[in-house]
């Protein structure tokens, strides 16, 4: 290449470069000047804003509420909201359940668990144009603060829990905002699945509820579910204590297996390993030998049971009871009966509330039962379901299907959806079962079943360290893993028996639901973890 | 010239595998055995014919019984001297209450194991009073297991409602032990109702047709069709004139009850029977035992002293 041509080169770039930078440059200056144009219009906007938003004090975002100051001010619920509080002005915490502008007016839905309550904000001299725009763009389920003036209305609010009066809005803050995207929608987690295919509109599926578990709890049914949930507790609690019983607390990380080794979970204990309890069958059973005589105990059980079924969970909380008693075990299932019979009353009697919103999305029969509660034995159950036309075997186990037409065929005659299984065959049940002294193909034992479902199994326990190896060898149990657990019975044991309910299944079959995890806050199974 | 000759397609002995549910009997083709001779030479019979001549004889026997019977009664009522006078009773001697012969085999059907357990749904607002009368009857003659519950749909009864079958049985832990079972569920129902089988009846409704199946139970009521019709009229007249009716009707059949009494003791005449049993209990409890005219007061103080009502009087203040 000659120098001429380099040069040549050269100068062509530049000439090039300072094309191209002539572009840039324009390119450049346009983007300026819009840049300016905007800034400009949004400073006369702003301008024109501030100049007329003269409410600008009596709205906005709070800072973080991190207790920078301790207001004496006194919050009114939600539920409190009646036409008694009439012209007074008050402050509310609630949530946005929705929010709708109407030109110059803004409609918000303000919530509080099961309680939602109507607010306004209009256009005048309380509050500014800007005002009204700022609560019409508040995103859903912010935790606002409200203060405002409860009137009376004539007509009923009908799609809200306080129907008589409404709110007139002086002030509104926001207390912590939520992101504009929700996973899931109240509206639809609440709405009945026949409607939501009838109208086309959404329902949520349980797998999305369950992730956002969080949200999904917020609901008025899941508060109505829970609170039930509590309920049944606190009547197990109530009832129990008011008939001498003691609440214990059994430990759950064990050094062997209760119920057979299959189904538990190991953890790692040091240098060994332990398991996860199955069951406090085992130390209720020794603090009746420690002579507490009445104990009952609430408390998470664990099972590593490989089942995706709508009734079993890995990880629920159980309802024991274990009792001493003088000749018969009847005693012990009288007992046991009246306080389920007792929780039902409770329920029936104090959660009508709770029991009727569940019923607007899960409709179902209410739950029937008699007092004192119907006891049939297994051999009466074989006949009727022979009767019925199933081929089983005298001693069979009853299997699922069986169960539940049995549920049917005793609802049909007796009108109840609680009832006993008494004598059930000793093959089908664990060693430490006693068996039956008349006939020694059964045994004391008895089933308690809701709405065709299994939620108790029970029985009269050997208490007699002889027998109880005896049991454990036919049963092909390592002596040397129950050592302890029959060591317990050497030293004077009364007779006693028990049985233990699931919470979360009990809930479950008396309101009439379908699957365990609505019942469960946080359900783990197979394949759930988290939240 | 040979035939054609085919071969055998299977072997002449084949061992058969006879399946365990047929019986061999004996080869009669067999050589050497010749029955008839056999037993005609020992100057004997088979057991066996003899068994059926004898079941033979028997149903010759019955049928003979029966056919004399239905001779006798075409001739009461073809010949000209026999007046059959139906008000004043049947000639037939009628059954008693107490010594009928019933079978709860033949009457409810085989037990299969379960309790025969009779479920009787009321209000507690009505107690059914001729059920209990009904229900000391049937303990009387069978082992019962009585149980009383409160449904749910009900909220409280009185403590007299809950004990009105009495004490509970000392044995009632062993379901099997018992013939039959009687649960009475107070429930909020606008008609008492009765299940038993559910699969094969559908349940009875109203306390007299109730009534009326409990005292088949008791294996006994008239025989005779014209007793028995009596028996239902009295009933229906009680159920609905006496219990339902207004005043005037009341009255009227007090009267008639004050002139059936005045010929007998009981309303059929010699024997006590499940009209009388409802009748009493709808007298009893329409509240007019004191105001009823003589005779009435008479039978209800019989009623009263063969002892199955005691379990009434308790439940009508």
């Amino acid at each position: 290449m000659t120098k001429e041509n380099v040069q040549g080169a050269a100068e062509e770039e530049q000439q090039a470069q300072s094309k191209k930078g002539l572009k840039k440059q324009q390119k450049e200056a346009e983007k300026a000047a819009k840049k300016a144009e905007k800034q400009a219009k949004l400073a006369a906007e702003q301008q024109e804003a501030d100049e007329d938003d003269f409410a600008k004090d009596r709205y906005g975002i709070c800072p973080m509420v991190q207790s920078q100051q301790k207001l004496d001010r006194a919050l009114v619920r939600v539920q409190d909201l009646t036409p008694e509080k009439a012209e007074q002005q008050i402050w509310v915490r609630a949530r946005i359940h929705t929010s709708r502008a109407k030109g110059k007016q803004c409609f918000l839905v303000l919530r509080h668990q099961q309680f939602t309550v109507q607010a306004l904000l209009a256009v005048g001299e309380r509050a500014s144009k800007q005002m009204v725009k700022f609560a019409a763009n508040l995103t859903k389920e912010s935790i606002i603060d409200v203060e405002a003036v409860v009137k009376k209305v004539e007509q009923k609010i009908e799609s809200c829990s306080q129907q008589d009066v409404e709110l007139h809005v002086e002030r509104i803050f926001v207390i912590s905002q939520s992101e504009a995207r929700l996973p899931l929608q109240l509206e639809d987690a609440v709405r009945p699945e026949g409607e939501g295919d009838e109208e086309g509109r959404a329902t949520v599926n349980q797998d999305t509820r369950l992730d956002n578990r969080v949200i999904d709890l917020r609901t008025t049914t899941s508060q109505a579910i829970f609170r039930l949930q509590s309920g049944v507790c606190q009547l197990f609690r109530d009832t129990l204590i008011n008939k001498g019983f003691v609440e214990i607390q059994t430990p759950k990380i064990i050094s062997a297996a209760s119920e057979g080794g299959a189904n538990v979970f190991t953890v790692s204990y040091f240098k060994t390993s332990a398991y996860l309890a199955q069951s406090p069958q085992l130390y209720k059973q020794m603090c009746i030998c420690a002579d507490f005589d009445k104990v009952f105990c609430v408390g998470p059980v664990f099972r590593a049971e490989d089942s995706n079924t709508h009734r079993h969970l890995t990880e629920f909380v159980g309802l024991d009871i274990e009792m001493a008693f003088n000749y018969h075990y009847h005693e012990v299932i009288d007992s046991i009966t009246d306080t389920m019979v007792q929780i039902f009353k409770g329920l029936r009697d104090r959660f009508q509330t709770e029991i009727q919103t569940v019923n607007k999305q899960y409709p179902s029969e209410p739950f029937k039962f008699l007092e004192p509660t119907l006891r049939l034995e297994y051999k009466e159950a074989v006949a009727m379901l022979k009767a019925a036309g199933v081929e089983m075997g005298d001693e069979e186990d009853l299997s699922t299907p069986n169960e539940k037409l049995l549920g049917r065929l005793v609802k049909e005659k007796y009108d109840t959806d609680f009832y006993v299984l008494d004598k059930y065959p000793l093959a089908v049940r664990p060693f430490y079962t006693m068996p039956d002294p008349n006939n020694p193909k059964y045994s004391n034992s008895y089933d308690m079943f809701m709405r065709g479902e299994e939620i108790l199994s029970g029985a009269q326990r050997v208490h007699d360290a002889q027998l109880l190896t005896e049991r454990a060898m036919h049963h092909n149990i390592d002596l040397e893993k129950i050592k302890a657990y029959i060591d317990s019975f050497r030293y004077g044991a009364p007779p006693h028996a028990g049985g233990g309910i699931g919470l979360e299944r009990v809930t479950m079959l008396y309101l009439g639901l379908h699957n365990v995890r609505q019942t469960s806050m946080f359900p783990r199974d197979p394949k759930r973890l988290t939240p | 010239m040979p035939m054609y000759k085919v071969k055998p397609v299977s072997p002449g002995d084949i061992k058969i595998d006879l399946p365990a549910c047929m019986y061999k009997s004996p080869n009669i083709h067999a050589q050497g055995m010749n029955c008839g001779d056999h037993a005609l030479q020992n100057g004997g019979v088979d057991p066996a014919l003899e068994r059926l001549e004898g079941r033979q004889d028997e149903v010759l026997r019955r049928l003979y019984e029966l056919k004399a019977a239905v001779d006798g009664i075409t001739k009461t009522v073809t010949s000209p001297d026999a007046d059959l006078d139906v008000s004043t009773g049947s000639r037939l001697p009628a059954e008693s209450v107490f010594r009928g012969t019933a079978d709860l085999d033949s009457l409810l059907g085989k037990d299969l194991g379960a309790l025969r357990d009779v479920v009787i749904n009321a209000s507690p607002g009505r107690p059914p009073l001729s059920l209990l009368v009904l229900h000391a009857l049937l303990c009387q003659r069978y082992q019962v297991l009585s149980s009383v519950h409160v449904h749910s749909s009900v909220s409280a009864v009185p403590p007299s409602l809950l004990s009105c079958l009495g004490p509970r049985h000392t044995d009632s832990y062993a379901r099997q032990r018992f013939q039959l079972g009687f649960t009475l569920i107070w429930k909020d129902v606008s008609e008492l109702q009765m299940k038993f089988n559910t699969q094969s009846m559908c349940p009875i409704e109203g306390e007299a047709n109730v009534a009326r199946f409990l005292f088949r139970l008791l294996g006994a009521g008239p025989q005779d069709p014209v007793a028995a019709t009596q028996m239902d009229c009295w009933i229906d007249t009680a159920v609905f004139q006496l219990a339902e009716g207004g005043s005037k009707e009341r009255a009227a059949v007090l009267r008639s009850l004050n002139a059936a009494l005045g010929r007998s003791p009981w309303l059929l005449g010699q024997e006590f029977s499940l009209a009388d049993i409802v009748c009493a209990c709808c007298v009893l409890r329409a509240g007019q035992a004191s105001s009823a005219p003589v005779n009435v007061q008479r039978w209800l103080k019989s009623c009263q002293n063969l002892g199955h009502f005691d379990c009434v009087y308790p439940l009508l203040q």
